[in-house]
């Protein structure tokens, strides 16, 4: 994180369910204005780790803190908090307008101050056309869109969002990642849970790359990219894995193994034309063929692949 | 805003919300109308055609509104109003907003006193057709299914949170621990019927105290000073109801903050 003290502070969290652990000693900061976003796959503790945030866990370890004071739901705590929960969590037999009325009214809003907000995230959230239908009658995306709405009714000045995308179609996901981006461009605080690598790159300025409960790693996806040593990344499918690792050893080219099923991965210092790549791979026996530019994904499978589990303990 | 206002705006929020989903969710209504009604239509037809029971017959709807109507609606409707909370995961979002537990208590019971206004209004009516007709106070009368109505719904959160966890567990408390409390209040049959020691033990069911003093007051038109022992007792576990009712709201959060 840069020198801007940090809105979100979250040091040595740890959770224990039962026998699972869900997190262990996780740290990561978040500015005020960031969007930051814990990037993993399903069952790494994301949604536990938002859950300590919001305050509605307590840790076994560890502690959280929001503009240096611990969350405290309930009590005001020491700035309010938005949460979109993983399932929408709304009254489904309600309509959008009635959900965002019931949960303003709870947050103190009434009368004019009420309609003029609700009337403000029915415009903002182009929820205009569904506004008066039940939100049970509605499509996944728009519920998700409401969720959201929900959260930011009092104006919160941390939203935290819990795989927001997660159960969508391909559209909503992107009209949603429009929300969000717009949100950041207007300053609000927000802390991400997503499984999405594509986006945690599009709409994170800080990214912590989780696993079983730890952050592997935590920096902007730059940072995160260049600690690769290649600039694009060939994917290759070979029935001869032995030939294509001589070829590269070759010609210099680091190769690695993300675990694709049949295919390895060269990492290039520059992106090469297809057909300068099968030139340079003459005498190898490819079956398929790809190159990308390195990103987010290639920075998260390189983690993956040098943290054994008894490396957890190193969060940069 | 002063606290007693936020309370009272809050729980104004809740009742609107929960009318609301009953209003959408119209078949329930619809059953908790119809149960009452077909119970007293039955009670009739058995009372009528049975000389040795027809003096009774004052009494049923009373016992009907108590044990068939508000039994389900209040008892059974805030249990189930805590397990879906729960379910649908809202319970989380109220957690997460400044909602005063007394809030969601006396917002519960606004929106199912209402329901229970129904009733009543169903129950009182069928009854005068079927010429057992309403004498005492209705003032009385409606404060004994107000303070009903709190110690059901204190019972309630009380059931949600200990005993229901899904929407499968709701029938299990209230057959195996409410019901009792029905037969031991003397819900569908004379007190006379319960031997000393049940009748000692009925004095701490509130389910007797809601009978007896609603059957007094619509059967027997008594007054307030000659009911005083049960709206005592009454009142008392309707406090008692909302004491529980918060606790059970807390004990309900900080399950959820282990989940």
């Amino acid at each position: 994180m840069s020198g801007a003290p940090a809105f979100v502070a979250a040091h040595g969290l740890a959770k224990r369910f039962g026998s699972r652990e869900a997190l262990r000693r996780l740290d990561f900061e978040v500015a005020r204005g960031e969007v930051f976003a814990l990037l993993g796959p399903n069952g790494c503790g994301k949604s536990t780790a938002l859950a300590l945030v919001a305050g509605l866990l307590a840790p076994d370890a560890g502690w959280v803190q929001i503009d240096g004071r611990p969350p405290a739901p309930q009590r005001g705590g020491p700035a309010a908090i938005g949460l979109a929960p993983q399932d929408a969590a709304l009254y489904r037999d309600l309509t959008a307008r009635e959900n965002l009325e019931f949960f303003g009214r709870l947050h103190g809003l009434g009368g004019a101050a009420l309609r003029r907000r609700v009337d403000e995230l029915v415009q903002r959230f182009g929820l205009g056309p569904h506004a008066g239908q039940r939100v049970g009658t509605l499509s996944g995306g728009w519920q998700q869109r409401v969720s959201i709405a929900v959260a930011l009714v009092h104006a919160p000045a941390l939203l935290l969002l819990d795989e927001p995308t997660a159960s969508v179609d391909v559209q909503a996901r992107g009209a949603i990642g429009a929300l969000v981006a717009e949100l950041a461009r207007e300053g609000l605080t927000l802390l991400l849970a997503t499984h999405h690598l594509d986006e945690a790159e599009r709409l994170c300025s800080r990214v912590a790359l989780m696993r079983e409960g730890r952050a592997l790693a935590c920096g902007t996806v730059a940072e995160l990219v260049s600690a690769l040593p290649a600039r694009a990344v060939a994917s290759v499918r070979t029935a001869d894995p032995s030939a294509l690792r001589a070829r590269a050893a070759a010609l210099g080219w680091p190769v690695r193994d993300w675990g694709a099923p049949q295919a390895l991965s060269l990492l290039l210092p520059e992106p090469l034309p297809l057909a300068d790549l099968v030139q340079a791979l003459q005498g190898v026996p490819l079956s398929a063929l790809a190159v990308q530019p390195v990103g987010l994904e290639h920075a998260y499978r390189e983690r993956l692949a040098d943290s054994q589990p008894e490396d957890f303990g190193s969060t940069p | 805003m002063p606290a007693m206002v936020r309370v009272l705006s809050q729980s104004l929020a809740v009742a609107r919300r929960i009318l609301a989903e009953q209003v959408r969710q119209w078949r329930g209504l619809l059953f908790w109308a119809l149960f009452p009604a077909l119970m007293l239509l039955l009670f009739g037809l058995i009372y009528r055609e049975n000389p040795a029971l027809s003096a009774g017959f004052s009494q049923v709807p009373a016992g009907i509104l108590i044990g068939g109507a508000l039994f389900f609606s209040c008892l059974g409707g805030t249990t189930v109003i805590l397990v879906a909370e729960r379910e649908r995961r809202t319970l989380r979002r109220l957690l997460l907003s400044p909602l005063a537990p007394a809030a969601y208590f006396l917002g519960i019971v606004g929106a199912l006193s209402v329901v229970a206004a129904g009733q009543t209004l169903v129950v009182v009516g069928i009854a005068a057709a079927l010429g057992a007709p309403y004498r005492g106070s209705v003032a009385l009368g409606l404060a004994v299914v107000a303070l009903s109505v709190v110690a059901y719904v204190g019972l309630g959160f009380f059931f949600g949170t200990r005993f229901a966890r899904r929407a499968e567990d709701v029938n299990g408390p209230l057959a195996a621990l409410g019901v009792p409390l029905l037969v031991l209040g003397g819900t569908f049959f004379p007190v006379s019927l319960l031997p000393d020691s049940l009748l000692r033990a009925a004095w701490f069911n509130p389910v007797f105290h809601m009978n007896q003093a609603l059957k007094g007051v619509a059967a027997f038109g008594r007054t307030a000073t000659e009911l005083a022992p049960h709206l005592a007792v009454l009142g008392a576990f309707a406090l008692a109801a909302l004491a529980l009712g918060v606790a059970s709201y807390r004990r309900l959060l900080r399950q959820e903050r282990t989940r």
